[in-house]
């Protein structure tokens, strides 16, 4: 496969959603599942191949460090297709009139295309550049409900938003500054020399901070709440399941290969621990089902930053493991909570009504709370367990905070089981659209099918998470070594 | 021993039980009466009461339960007699042990319990609900004091126990080597005899308010013979436990009245304790004497 | 394919089975059959037995195999599971099913709680183990959660308990792997000892918790009572009977042969004056005392047999701490001991609210003239859980007494006794407010308990009273458990124990007290006049006449003098600590919504972002 496909990854969505608006007809509609089609295949050729050896795209065959790298490795691969398969199942479908249908699915398309840019960049700016086009794109989406309440909620994640892409964007320059170069790979050359210093670790601080805002960080998550619960559950689920996925990805390509340091961990390590217990609290205490998602994926996405602040392969496989399961998991609960949202005695018993769905619903909390054999006991056990091998302290205390917060976590979600399957005569629950079910079910089949080939599935991501750790490779893939006598 | 002969003592030893217990209440009833400076029944009179309520003719059954509840209360102590080893016979002691024949002794309260519980009057019923509450005061003490006196001894085999205290005469007696623990075991052998101040459950003064209460001929009967298994039980285990048990039987005979004489000599000069209060005093003076007796014992 | 497998496989059919046609009337048979069968394979099963499966996770073996240890509560997990089914066979299913309920859950949630069970006592090695852990926690729940409202109520409180029980084991778990490089119990055996006290401290604080947990041991027991009393009937009797015993068998594991007790008695917290042994055996015996004495004091049948469970569960972690041949065997033979006859019990209850519709122990009397069948299996019941002879609990108990005297142990033996003569009152108050007493009027046209309820009842005291009679039949499978987890076995006789300090024979001890009862009835029925039967309300009431308009019943308050005596020490405590921590969760939780309700996050933002800087730049 040529090297070029990189390229298409982000370029054909948003292409599509450019030219969406001038497709005509009924095949107007057939765009975006298309090209999120393609990209899924790209994906799944780009899988095999990167597995032994990342490829690299040197844009306009500029050799780095100079130009735009695109960088696939087997982590990107697979989040490439995650990427297409997932917005795939959260498609708009359907919307108020045309105009909005067409809106809502450019916007789509485009987060989809800057989502699958995070996921291949190779260098800051590009990474920067994607990061803002999903930025905007969210926050479209975000207020697409049309209701004041969502308005207002977006206009929160909008300040906040832009406030922290500013704090990125001044981290960036900083680096630059000091190195002269936004190429990953040539950074990590340079950061033991020039950036492995207060003010390297000064600029990844406002990194973190700025890409941590689609990550729900903590510190920079207020928004989270309120914009789930106002938005569509579909851009909910993008917004918490995907996009903070690959904005925590940026983050930790900047640790792995730049701030492979104490502090940086720390700081992720700390912020992911408040992270965890400010999001299981509050949601214990929220009687909106859709907020109490919000505040869980908060939680659980504190619990990935905790996971991949571990130093090494282990830290990041755990990392993987929590991240990709809450992908798997929280987009079909936002999918079931469209129709559940509201306060739970509004569902009391109806599971009556559609038993299906609240199996599915059970399913889901289940893994999430980390009942075996399900997929997330698993990335609870490697998170766990890569906590417990390190030395005491600040890592013990985050693995204890887990263990306490899931007790937390298993109150307030059996507490939604307890509502779909209690009884109450004087409530009519609304029945599961058609769409949220087979979403969700389909999310429900490929955890199924996780938790049933887990033995098989343990080693590839052992081996994605050793490519993934593994800086010196990276540098060499991108700048290989100029040997006399050797061609370039 | 073969198998006969082993019959044959469980034959005899409830038989023998029971002809000792007569004379305990016929020694009862005399030493009340001497306090109270009357004459006192004639050497029978306890054989003849028991004669005169099997003989009534009103027999008022409330039932099944009833009667089960009366047969309980005389079969319960007709067991626990054969684990309880007399001179020249000593039953199946070897088999069960200090420790079983404390929870035998309980079957008779049971089925005395559920007697009267079937005969559906409320009266009855508190009466009950006292008695057992009398059984945990009096138990608790009697527990701490089993445990001493088989730790001390090494054992839980009452014929070792005895074995044991009548190698060296008087001073490899229980109470010469635990004075405390006896103390506090004639203590509790006080309180479950269930006479003053201790009586509250059965309240013979007013028959309206206790167990008896729907108990006439032969049920009142059976519990009259259960009285002088009970007597004879709880004296025979002191004597057992305490006073080197039974070398021959006129030393034994001897031990086994003088053990029950003293408690009566007290009893009918007290009022009546109230339930809560019989439970103050037996879990404060016997219970606090016999963990001091047990700390003595194993150190 | 391994004869473990079988058993699993028939497991896992007979759920999914109960959860497809659960309602179909030929379900219980069927079930019956197939339980009966799992019974023989099991018992039948030469030990250890491997099974034939099991899978590689994170380059950790996972596997089952079944010991002695875990066959022995196996085996009483089957036998509970197929007295419950048989029970629901008959009137009991129909009248369940008519009233809404669903019987196809009960089943499947039965059978489920059954596999989930077998999965755990079979395991291999922890991560096995905590599958069975969870399955068995989550299983558990499904069938606490159907009883209706209240039961789901008392259900959602499990949860949390539920939940940290689970953590602590995981937390465990991983601690083990961190500390010795592997999960597989085998290995773990060896190297668990060898760790440096601190750690095996924190282990024990890690696992126990999560059993004690499972088990509803002071001072987390609060979400037992409820949880098992609320149930649907058979699901109660199965609950009763074995279900908390899963934090027994942890705990046989953990403290026998993980941490092995001579370790434990090693970890001393003041300066070898109180070791982690000794406060754990306390913890055992507070289990007996305080919770017994709370079972006092209940007004609902369920309820008071409920707290019962979680008093006798003391007996078995105190026999099994003491680690002696005695002790250890006595804890055990009292969890076999304990399903049998609490398993009736609860049965027998369910039987006359079957009849009567209530478990109120102020609204019955005098039943035993209409339901004499139940009251049987009620007073061999109580005789049992008293610890009386006949009835095998008096055999378990009696090996925990006699340990605890052997090893010296005054005020832990006080305990025992205090517990069993708590239980003796409390008892009697059951059946008599239940079948003694007067017979209310509404209840004067109750029949008998159907065949289908009876059957299994009289069944389970059957066993009750002949392992009571002849306990060897039940202690051979306990010097089964006992060979395997390590402990010395103790020797047994047909009839009970042979020592030249004490033996104990029940044969001779029953024989006697039947030849005396034998002898009672004669001199009763042979001697003197014919007594002739009254009715109930025909008897003498000093003056105030009862009559037909005026029933009494003396049942409410029963111990009016006990308890005002120890009535003020009935403070609520554990209550009042649960409540105390869930206000405690619940500001927490408002500080932390607080966190995002903020009105200016961009201030928050730049403080945050200043903060963060000085940090990085001076750390």
């Amino acid at each position: 496969m040529n090297h070029s496909v990189l390229a298409l990854v982000p370029a054909l969505p948003l292409l599509a959603s450019f030219l969406l608006p001038l497709v005509p007809g009924a095949a107007r509609r057939l765009v975006g599942p298309l090209t999120l089609l393609a990209v899924a295949f790209i994906g799944l050729n780009l899988w095999p191949l990167v597995q032994t050896e990342p490829m690299v795209l040197a844009v306009g065959d500029f050799a780095p460090p100079l130009g735009i790298t695109f960088y696939a490795d087997s982590v990107s691969a697979l989040f490439v297709i995650a990427v297409a398969l997932v917005t795939l199942v959260l498609w708009p479908w359907s919307g108020s009139d045309a105009g909005n249908l067409d809106r809502k699915q450019s916007l789509t398309l485009i987060l989809a295309g800057a989502c699958g840019g995070l996921a291949v960049s190779g260098d800051l700016f590009n990474v920067y550049v994607f990061y803002e086009l999903a930025a905007v794109a969210s926050f479209g989406l975000a207020a697409g409900a049309r209701t004041a309440a969502a308005q207002i909620a977006t206009f929160r994640y909008v300040v906040i938003g832009s406030l922290c892409s500013l704090l990125a964007l001044l981290g960036i320059t900083l680096i630059y500054v000091q190195t002269g170069t936004v190429n990953l790979a040539h950074l990590a050359q340079l950061a033991p020399l020039k950036l492995h210093n207060p003010l390297g670790l000064a600029a990844f601080f406002m990194i973190l901070l700025g890409l941590g805002v689609k990550a729900e960080l903590f510190l920079v998550n207020t928004w989270a709440p309120d914009v789930y619960a106002t938005a569509e559950a579909r851009v909910s689920g993008l917004l918490a399941g995907l996009v903070s996925k690959l904005a925590l990805l940026a983050v930790v390509r900047l640790l792995v290969l730049i701030f492979p340091l104490p502090e940086a961990r720390d700081a992720l390590l700390l912020l992911g621990m408040l992270g965890i217990l400010s999001g299981e609290f509050a949601a214990f205490r929220a009687r909106d089902v859709k907020r109490m998602l919000a505040w869980s994926s908060i939680a659980q996405l504190g619990a990935a930053f905790v996971a991949f602040a571990i130093p090494g392969p282990a830290g990041l496989a755990a990392g993987l493991a929590v991240a990709l399961h809450h992908l798997l998991v929280k987009p079909a609960l936002f999918l079931l909570a469209d129709r559940w949202g509201g306060s739970l005695a509004q569902i009391t018993g109806a599971a009556r009504n559609s038993p299906v769905s609240a199996g599915l619903f059970v399913l889901f909390i289940l893994s999430m709370l980390g009942v075996p054999p399900l997929p997330g006991f698993w990335a609870k056990y490697l998170l766990l367990s890569g906590l417990a091998a390190q030395p005491e302290g600040l890592w013990w205390l985050a693995g204890a905070i887990i263990l306490l917060t899931t007790v937390v976590e298993a109150v307030y979600l059996f507490r939604v089981i307890g509502a779909l399957y209690g009884r109450d005569h004087t409530v009519t629950p609304k029945t599961q659209s058609a769409t949220a079910v087979i979403g969700s079910g389909v999310f429900a089949a490929v955890l199924l099918a996780v938790a049933f080939s887990a033995p098989l599935l343990a080693l590839p991501l052992n081996r994605m998470a050793v490519q993934m750790a593994d800086s010196a490779a990276y540098i060499a893939r991108v700048l290989p070594p100029v040997l006399p006598g050797v061609a370039p | 021993m073969n198998m006969i002969e082993l019959l044959t003592e469980l034959a005899v030893m409830p038989l023998i039980a029971f002809t000792i217990g007569l004379f305990m209440v016929l020694m009862m009833r005399k030493i009340a009466a001497k306090i109270q400076r009357r004459v006192g029944p004639p050497l029978l009179q306890p054989l003849y009461d028991i004669v005169k309520l099997y003989a009534k003719k009103t027999q008022n059954s409330h039932g099944l339960v009833h009667d089960i509840g009366i047969i309980m209360a005389v079969g319960g102590y007709i067991a626990a007699e054969t684990m309880l080893p007399v001179p020249g016979m000593n039953g199946i002691a070897a088999k069960s042990g200090l420790l079983a024949l404390a929870y035998v002794i309980m079957i008779p309260s049971l089925g005395l319990a559920l007697g009267v519980g079937q005969c559906a009057n409320p009266n009855g019923s508190i009466g009950i609900a006292r008695a057992l509450t009398a059984m945990l005061a009096y138990d608790v003490p009697f527990v701490i004091i089993i445990f001493g006196a088989s730790w001390f001894y090494g054992s839980n085999n009452l014929i070792d126990i005895v074995a044991h205290q009548q190698a060296g005469g008087i001073a490899t007696w229980g109470a010469a080597k635990m004075p405390v623990l006896a103390i506090a075991a004639l203590f509790s052998m006080y309180a479950m005899l269930g006479k003053q101040p201790f009586e509250i459950y059965v309240a013979p003064a007013e028959i309206a308010t206790g167990p008896m209460v729907e108990m006439g001929g032969k049920y009142l009967g059976g519990l009259f013979v259960m009285q002088c298994f009970q007597l004879f039980t709880a004296s025979a285990i002191y004597v057992t436990m305490f006073l080197g048990g039974g070398e021959n039987w006129p030393f034994f005979l001897v031990k086994l009245f003088a053990i029950i004489a003293i408690p009566m000599s007290m009893a009918f000069v007290f009022p009546r304790y109230r339930t809560e209060d019989v439970l103050a005093v037996v879990w404060r003076w016997p219970v606090l004497l016999g963990l001091a007796g047990v700390w003595l014992v194993m150190h | 394919m391994t004869s473990l497998d079988l058993l699993l496989i028939l497991s896992g059919l007979t759920t999914l089975a109960g959860f497809a046609f659960g309602n179909h009337r030929a379900y219980p048979w069927l079930a019956g059959i197939v339980l009966t069968a799992q019974i023989v394979i099991l018992a039948s099963m030469p030990l250890p037995m491997a099974a034939g499966f099991g899978f590689e996770m994170f380059g950790h073996p996972v596997g089952w195999q079944m010991d002695g240890f875990g066959r022995f509560f196996a085996l009483i997990t089957l036998g509970a599971a197929l007295a419950s089914v048989a029970y629901t066979g008959g009137e009991w299913g129909e009248r369940y099913a008519a009233g809404g309920k669903n019987l196809r859950w009960l089943h499947g949630a039965l059978a489920g709680n059954v596999l989930a069970m077998l999965l755990l006592l079979a395991s291999g090695d922890l991560i096995a183990f905590f599958i069975g852990w969870e399955l068995t926690s989550w299983a558990g729940f499904l069938l606490m959660a159907q009883g209706g409202e209240r039961a789901l109520r008392a259900a959602m409180r499990y949860v949390p308990y539920a939940m940290a029980g689970a953590m602590a084991v995981l937390g465990g778990l991983v601690l083990s792997l961190t500390w010795t490089g592997t999960l597989d119990l085998s290995q773990l055996v060896m190297l668990v000892p060898g760790l440096a006290n601190w750690k095996l401290a924190l282990l024990l604080a890690l696992f126990g918790t999560g059993f004690a947990i499972k088990m509803g041991l002071l001072p987390v027991h609060l979400w037992q009572t409820p949880a098992y009393a609320e149930a649907p009937g058979a699901a109660t009797a199965f609950l009763g009977a074995i279900s908390s015993r899963m934090g027994l068998f942890g705990f046989g594991l953990l403290l026998v042969k993980l941490i092995t007790l001579t370790r434990l008695a090693d970890l001393s917290f003041i300066d070898g004056l109180f070791s982690a042994r000794d406060l754990i055996e306390w913890v055992a015996a507070l289990t007996i005392v305080l919770p017994t004495f709370t079972a006092l004091k209940q007004n609902d049948a369920r309820y008071l047999l409920a707290w019962h469970g979680i008093g006798q569960s003391g007996y078995m972690l105190l026999g099994l701490v003491i680690g002696d041949a005695t002790g250890s065997a006595g804890g055990l033979l009292h969890v076999f001991n304990h399903a049998t006859y609490q398993a009736a019990l609860v049965l027998s209850v369910f039987a006359v609210m079957h009849r009567t519709g209530t478990a109120d122990l102020n609204s019955m009397g005098g039943l035993v003239t209409r339901m004499p069948l139940t009251f049987l299996v009620m007073l061999l019941g109580i005789i049992g859980l008293a610890g009386l002879p006949p009835m095998n609990g008096f055999v378990s108990k009696w090996l925990i007494y006699r340990s605890l005297m052997i090893e010296g142990r005054p005020l832990l033996f006080l305990m025992t006794v205090l517990g069993t003569l708590g239980t003796i009152l409390s008892v009697y108050k059951l059946i008599h407010n239940t079948f003694l007493g007067q017979l209310r009027a509404e209840h004067e046209q109750i029949r008998e308990a159907p065949w289908s309820m009876l059957v299994p009842m009289l069944a389970l005291v059957a066993l009750a009273f002949v392992t009571g009679v002849a306990p060897g039949l039940a202690l051979n499978y306990v010097n089964e458990a006992q060979a395997a987890l390590g402990l010395p076995v103790m020797a047994h006789t047909l009839g009970g124990v042979e020592s030249p300090r004490g033996s104990l024979d029940m044969l001779w001890i029953v024989g006697v007290l039947f030849a005396g009862f034998g002898i009672g009835a004669l001199l009763f029925y042979g001697a003197g006049g014919r007594s002739k039967r009254i009715h109930q309300l025909d008897n003498y009431a000093g003056g105030h006449f009862l009559s037909a308009d005026v029933r009494y019943q003396y049942s409410d308050h029963f111990y009016a003098g006990l308890m005002h005596r120890i009535g003020p020490l009935y403070r609520g405590s554990f209550t009042q600590m649960e409540a105390a921590l869930a206000s405690a969760n619940d500001l927490l939780a408002s500080l932390m919504q607080a966190w995002y309700r903020q009105a200016v996050p961009a201030l928050t933002l730049l403080i945050a972002t200043v903060l963060g800087l000085a940090w990085m730049i001076w750390r």
